[in-house]
């Protein structure tokens, strides 16, 4: 008997050691691993793109995986803190031993903290948060990509939509945490291009009164104000702009800030507010010969369905990541590099929060045709003309 | 920058401040009882306006009803914490309460959480949305309710400690535990009592900002932390210091990122701060080195 178990034991080793990848073809399940943070300041985004996961997992499992193996999903929350994401990393990497990460605390602070663990580990990372530093510079970010538009992608749309309305003064209010800081460094870029005069005015994170800020802007020759947040502060905005008069300039909002609950919560102040965003809020009002619509109709049905709730556009950054690492992860065996490959492979893909294509020298799936100007009006999103 | 705009910023200024002012009240109201730091202070100011943004979109109680029963609700999480907490203590030492308040506040945070959900909540205003013109510069009318209510606050605290029977009892706890002991006070029903005002000043001051700014269930570390600094600046345990700390802060804010630069808002509060501390150390620092003598 001893004997017997020694030589299964030998045998084992000897395949373990001599085939590693087709003993991990034999792994029941693909394992994706995720870091979202569903609490703390970012909670608020949080649950809405933890569901856009489940529901894509779910509809791929039920349709009977990748390869034929259920996708078996970790999932960590971050707090909102950077130094949970990673520690939450490490543990996906070291222990948990994912295929891939997909999504980064929906903070783009703790994506930029975990990219240099993952770059390290060679793990592939999909990220589904906003800052264009999580993919750029793209050599040293081999194993990291974005579902999320860049920041550049998206101020040439806006750059436009001032170009059209003959607005040639700006100013970006943008808050101090990475999401807004990188917005700042890629409108230094866009503006000398496209001749932009920008004025250039910073709040904190949750900061509760911007009068200091508008007073100035109010002095200047901005015609439009930008401001970028995803914290409540940019409530505070819209009100604060409405009571000082500044309601002659283009009040504006970036694709962070697209969320009814904080149109509805400054009450009039939204009315007319423009926003940066994808078309996933506006599908309703896209022409039909954009392929993106239908997409956007087919999974708002299903979402609703399945939770009871209307989806906002992080479900559709959330969804569209796991579609992808799922289409990455098929046919790699678990192979890391395969996967990697994969996913700088895919072009054309179509997704609900637009149509993704990555390359070598592109780790970020969207571009500026997947952006647009929308606007906050009677109580709901229209397509800004 | 022409006259009305440097009044624009030192309206919005003195907004701000007031409720620094408030919640540096709260702290100086348990430093005087306790001379611990309390640091749930910011969550008991959060919990006030969202238990106000609740009991509003819920049973649309009206804004100026809610004062009182926001701050009888606040009031009751600040006394259930002080009973579970700290009253069976057998050596309550200053450095020890200030740890558990730490404890309560994450607790409170939680609870909050749970109950009342993530989301930002907001208030409407007071009375009317119209903004309000004053010598050039443009308020909300909650700007004045929360001026009105802040001085109403501020002139109620101190006639209390000055003039009631349980406000001087807790000022002679707060002198000489044993003395007053000795005389009848019953020392540990005192603390209790600071954590109910300081509770129900902080739910005040949580849903008469609720309707300028909103809140969230994170909302309470920032205030916190700012009521703190006010605090230390005006002189902790100084009911005037409270005032004027928390006034001087939200003037400095406001000032420094109107005229200056608003990247070094904070950089320029927090520097004038250490600097009058180092020069008149007289709130915190005072207490701490007689205490070890």
């Amino acid at each position: 008997m001893k004997r017997r178990e020694f030589l299964i034991g030998a045998g084992g080793a000897a395949a373990a050691a001599a085939l590693p990848g087709a003993l991990r073809a034999q792994a029941a399940t693909v394992k994706i691993g995720t870091i979202l943070s569903i609490t703390g300041p970012g909670a608020f985004l949080g649950d809405h793109m933890k569901r856009g996961m489940e529901l894509a997992i779910e509809e791929i499992n039920a349709k009977g995986g990748v390869d034929g193996k259920k996708i078996e999903w970790v999932f960590y929350d971050a707090e909102t803190q950077s130094s949970r994401g990673v520690t939450a990393t490490r543990r996906l990497v070291e222990q948990d031993k994912v295929d891939i990460i997909v999504g980064g605390g929906n903070a783009s602070g703790i994506a930029l903290a975990m990219v240099p663990i993952t770059e390290r580990a060679g793990m592939p990372f999909i990220s589904t948060e906003g800052s264009m530093q999580i993919v750029n510079p793209v050599a040293q970010r081999k194993w990291t990509f974005k579902s999320t538009i860049d920041d550049d992608q998206i101020l040439e749309v806006a750059a436009d939509f001032w170009e059209k309305r003959g607005i040639k003064s700006v100013c970006l209010l943008a808050d101090s945490s990475g999401f807004g800081a990188s917005a700042k460094e890629q409108l230094e870029k866009v503006a000398p291009k496209r001749g932009l005069k920008v004025l250039y005015e910073s709040f904190n994170p949750g900061d509760t009164d911007l009068t200091p800020q508008l007073t100035r802007i109010k002095n200047s020759d901005a015609k439009a104000i930008l401001c970028w947040t995803i914290t409540p502060s940019g409530v505070v905005f819209l009100k604060q702009a409405k009571q000082l008069g500044l309601g002659d300039r283009a009040i504006m909002h970036s694709y962070g800030f697209v969320d009814d609950r904080y149109m509805k919560l400054a009450e009039g102040a939204a009315e007319g507010t423009f926003l940066m965003s994808v078309k996933f809020p506006v599908g309703a009002d896209l022409p039909d010969s954009d392929p993106v619509k239908a997409r956007i109709a087919d999974l708002t049905k299903r979402y609703e369905t399945r939770f009871k709730q209307a989806p906002n556009q992080f479900v559709a950054q959330t969804y569209d990541a796991i579609n992808l690492a799922a289409l990455a992860l098929k046919g790699s065996g678990g192979d890391k590099e395969k996967i990697r490959a994969a996913i700088e492979g895919i072009k054309n893909y179509p997704g609900v929060g637009g149509t993704f294509s990555f390359a070598a020298d592109k780790h970020s799936g969207l571009s500026k045709a997947d952006g647009c100007v929308i606007t906050w009006k009677d109580n709901r999103w229209r397509l800004a003309a | 920058m022409d006259g009305s705009q440097l009044l624009q910023l030192v309206a919005s200024g003195l907004v701000t401040g007031s409720i620094y002012a408030l919640v540096a009240l709260g702290f100086t109201v348990i430093f005087k009882s306790t001379d611990a730091i309390n640091f749930a202070q910011g969550e008991w100011v959060m919990a006030g306006g969202m238990i106000g943004a609740f009991l509003h979109a819920s049973f649309g109680l009206a804004p100026l009803l809610l004062l009182p029963v926001c701050a009888a609700a606040v009031a009751l999480i600040g006394l259930v914490s002080e009973r579970l907490a700290i009253h069976p203590l057998k050596a309550p030492t200053p450095m020890l309460l200030t740890l558990i308040t730490i404890a309560v506040a994450i607790t409170t945070r939680a609870a909050i959480t749970l109950v009342l959900g993530k989301a930002p909540a907001g208030l409407p205003s007071f009375s009317g949305s119209e903004n309000v013109a004053v010598f050039g510069a443009t308020l909300p009318p909650q700007a004045l309710w929360v001026f009105g209510i802040t001085l109403l606050v501020m002139i109620g605290t101190h006639y209390f400690f000055q003039r009631s029977l349980l406000g001087r009892a807790m000022r002679a706890a707060a002198a000489d535990r044993e003395a007053a002991g000795l005389v009848g006070i019953n020392v540990s029903r005192m603390a209790m009592w600071s954590f109910v005002i300081a509770a129900a000043i902080g739910a005040v001051a949580g849903l008469i900002i609720t309707p300028l700014t909103l809140t969230s269930v994170n909302a309470g570390l920032m205030l916190g932390f700012k009521g703190f600094s006010a605090a230390m600046l005006g002189g902790l345990g100084n009911l005037h210091g409270a005032l004027l700390g928390g006034l001087v802060l939200g003037l400095l804010e406001s000032l420094s990122a109107g005229l200056l630069s608003s990247q070094f808002k904070d950089a320029v509060a927090f520097v004038v701060l250490l600097v009058v501390l180092f020069l008149r150390p007289a709130g915190l620092l005072g207490r701490a080195s007689t205490e070890r003598a």
